[in-house]
């Protein structure tokens, strides 16, 4: 009986110690939670240009080189390069010893095979353009690669450093390896889960070529589209950053002694997007309407974190800004009026398309859709998944009207090349294409500075965008955060630095 | 008070409500004090006060306007989508009650398989294959609840056709069509309008759901799902964007409910006579 019972109790007694209490000889990992907004559509670097992935990537991947801090484009991969007199020749010279995460050691063979997928017409990556430059690429030897350009071509080494310059190993892309969903590169952080639409788990890659970094052993990064449960999870504690926190709840957020806020200006340029291919589009007096009918500074501070408004397609803290938004200043009586002398059929049916992952659009897309009405359009929304909004509304123009913001890009060119010669908004205007294609093989900041100006003012004039403006960025931290970095310009997260206090 | 004096008295109320609700879906554009889509962002968040009702929300559009047009597209739902749920399931029960044998065992089959999804889930496929929508909504709504009355007009119409006075009509000569419209069809409606009150709280619930995920009603114009999806961005602010549509969403289902169920007690003569 005695016997029975000794048993009955270490059985209660093994049910009822905590799992961890076994586990003591093990280092206790402790991931860091990070809330992602949305469900990237692949991982494959050079498969898309969506940030969700390139914010992923910076992560999984390196580039040859990367911008810094402040912007500068600093080595990375590669710890020097020359470029010749003419610019046209770009030499690398590759870092030694750095490893794939599937054990490869990069070499001048990788940067060749991954610059050549690229440009593949197989590949179909909508960065392609970047990199139609490359006349050649030669490999003399195992840690060099010689770039030998078509022309001198300003705008390269922003493409190098940019997340879709992202080295892969040759090995799988001989392999026709599915990047896309089993990304494999030299970064700081190794993929090991992806549960679509919950979460990416990253885990610190211990071979990474920066000693002692990256800080923290896991990344978890939890897909939260909706801002208030993300919020809550950095109020409790289950999540410790949120990089993107919603005007409404900096009150909220204020109050919490655990958490910080940080505020500062995004390079995004959000914009209404307008199909300018079709009536009543196509018509001058029609966009500019818009611009008149939209109060930007209000949808700045209502929709998103407030902003500063700009009056062309260049993000505000940029070298290149300059300002426009004297131009078309809120005015609801002057659209009416333009409507009117236009010739528009107000009752025909608007469009507008809104990628319903992203609150901030929807909402923005929400307050455009009001003032337009009381303009007196006919405008309806349509709300789309973001796999949809890329491929029909993006890819194949079919909107009238559409709400987005656009990353900064390391080199103007990088936001401005294909404007001027139709882009999803299917505006045509070859003066400015002539002069943005002419900035783009010009070299020195004077002087492309004098033709972007000039390109600028053109779309400034010419509207295929209800240009709202650049917005704040509160960032959220729990307050043992210490250290992280977004890239400037591109808008992905730089954890490496990253630590707990 | 007896059981049935409260039954009686739940009854009462929730047919009042519904009328009310049918009133003020009618009226809706005459009593509204502010209109549902005028956006003031100066008064965003105002809490309930005598000036609005209910507050306002994140645009500082007016509440109380908003769920009172938001009736609209429910009742709208509720009745386009039970419509033609009982015309296609009317036809597909008695094509199958007084067909042929073969094609009653393909149709019941076809209805059986359509039974068998989970409502919601075949809701959001059919959405996401026509595109999102309240006219796909209502569409899809009127399909997936087709089977239901298609079994309970199958299962009527086996048995009133061989009821005597049937037969006699038969005997007399009576064209098929006819012997439908007048012997068939009134008998089995008082089954057919308690499955459609049902139905009917059913299919605002969908709705409400599926604009709630964004897939039904597009904003802005107001549906109580879709205010619902908004104030979920605004709990601790804003808690009243979040009450009012839910507390009117549940009463309108809970008494569309209570009339399905007491008018079931009530039509069926099997318990009227206990």
């Amino acid at each position: 009986m005695i016997k029975r019972f000794t048993v009955a109790l270490v059985l209660v007694l093994m049910l009822t110690i905590p799992g961890g209490a076994f586990a003591n000889g093990e280092k206790e990992i402790k991931p860091l939670n990070f809330a992602l907004s949305g469900n990237p559509d692949t991982l494959d670097p050079q498969a898309t240009s969506g940030t969700l992935t390139f914010q992923v990537d910076k992560s999984i991947f390196d580039t040859l080189a990367e911008p810094d801090e402040n912007g500068v484009i600093v080595p990375a991969l590669a710890e020097s390069w020359d470029v010749s007199e003419d610019s046209l020749v770009w030499t690398f010279h590759l870092r030694k010893g750095v490893k794939f995460h599937n054990g490869d050691t990069l070499s001048s063979a990788d940067v060749k095979a991954t610059f050549e997928r690229i440009v593949d017409e197989k590949t179909a990556s909508p960065n392609k353009k970047a990199f139609d430059v490359i006349k050649s690429i030669s490999t003399p030897d195992n840690l060099t690669v010689v770039f030998t350009l078509d022309k001198p071509y300003a705008p390269f080494l922003g493409s190098i450093a940019s997340g879709w310059g992202a080295i892969l190993p040759k090995s799988l892309i001989d392999a026709d390896h599915d990047f896309g969903s089993e990304p494999v590169g030299t970064g700081p952080y190794v993929m090991t889960e992806w549960v679509r639409d919950s979460k990416i788990v990253l885990s610190k890659n211990k071979d990474y070529w920066m000693v002692g970094y990256p800080k923290i052993d896991q990344i978890n990064m939890n897909i939260i589209p909706e801002s208030s449960v993300q919020m809550q999870g950095l109020v409790s504690g289950q999540l410790d950053i949120v990089y993107m926190v919603g005007n409404d709840d900096v009150p909220i957020l204020e109050k919490s002694e655990d958490v910080k806020l940080v505020k500062g200006l995004t390079s995004l340029i959000m914009v209404m997007a307008i199909n300018c291919s079709a009536a009543p589009f196509d018509n001058l007096k029609v966009r500019q309407a818009l611009n008149y009918a939209i109060d930007k500074q209000k949808v700045l501070d209502t929709a998103y974190a407030g902003g500063k408004p700009i009056g062309t397609f260049m993000d505000y803290g940029n070298a290149y800004y300059k300002d426009f938004t004297n131009l078309y200043p809120y005015n609801p009586e002057k659209a009416k009026q333009l409507l009117k002398e236009a010739g528009v059929d107000l009752s025909r049916e608007i469009k507008m398309y809104l990628p319903q992952n992203y609150p901030p659009h929807v909402k923005a897309g929400e307050m455009y859709q009001e003032m337009l009405t009381k303009v007196g359009l006919n405008v309806k929304i349509q709300m789309v998944d973001w796999s949809t909004w890329i491929s029909d509304v993006y890819r194949k123009s079919q909107f009238d009207l559409t709400v987005i913001g656009h990353t900064g890009k390391l080199d103007p060119n990088g936001t401005l090349s294909g404007y001027g010669k139709g882009k999803y908004v299917q505006w045509n205007n070859d003066e400015a294409a002539s002069l943005i294609e002419k900035a783009a093989v010009t070299m020195g900041y004077e002087e492309r500075k004098a033709l972007y100006d000039k390109a600028l003012g053109i779309m400034a004039r010419e509207v295929p965008f209800v240009y709202t403006g650049s917005s704040y960025r509160i960032q959220g931290f729990r307050k043992n955060i210490d250290g992280f970095r977004m890239t400037p310009n591109l808008d992905t997260f730089d954890f490496r630095w990253t630590n707990f206090k | 008070m007896t059981r049935r004096s409260i039954q009686n008295l739940f009854f009462k109320t929730a047919v009042l409500f519904i009328i009310l609700l049918g009133v003020t879906a009618v009226t809706a554009p005459l009593i509204v004090p502010y209109s549902p889509t005028d956006q003031d962002v100066s008064i965003r968040f105002s809490p309930p006060d005598t000036t609005h009702l209910m507050g306002t929300d994140n645009f500082g559009r007016d509440l109380f306007s908003r769920i009172l047009f938001g009736s609209q597209s429910a009742l709208i739902v509720g009745i386009v989508s039970t419509s033609i749920a009982v015309f296609i399931g009317m036809i597909i029960g008695l094509w199958a009650g007084l067909g042929s044998k073969i094609s009653d065992s393909i149709l019941m089959l076809l209805m059986d398989s359509l039974l068998s999804f989970p409502t919601i889930l075949l809701a959001i496929t059919v959405v996401s294959f026509f595109g999102y929508g309240l006219v796909q909504v209502m569409l899809a709504i009127g399909v997936i609840f087709s089977p239901v009355f298609a079994r309970i007009v199958r299962a009527e119409a086996l048995i009133i056709k061989t009821e005597s006075f049937v037969e006699a009509s038969r005997a007399l000569g009576t064209p098929v069509f006819k012997r439908i419209f007048i012997h068939i069809i009134p008998n089995l409606l008082a089954k057919v309008i308690v499955q459609s009150t049902i139905t009917f709280a059913l299919a605002i619930v969908i709705e409400a759901s599926l604009s709630y995920l964004g897939l039904g009603t597009q904003p802005p114009t107001p549906s109580w799902g879709l205010m619902l999806k908004d104030a979920k961005d605004y709990l601790i602010q804003a808690p009243w964007m979040a009450v009012y549509p839910g507390l009117v969403l549940a009463f309108t289902v809970f008494s569309f409910n209570i009339i399905g169920d007491t008018l079931s007690e009530k039509l069926n003569p099997r318990i009227l006579k206990q």
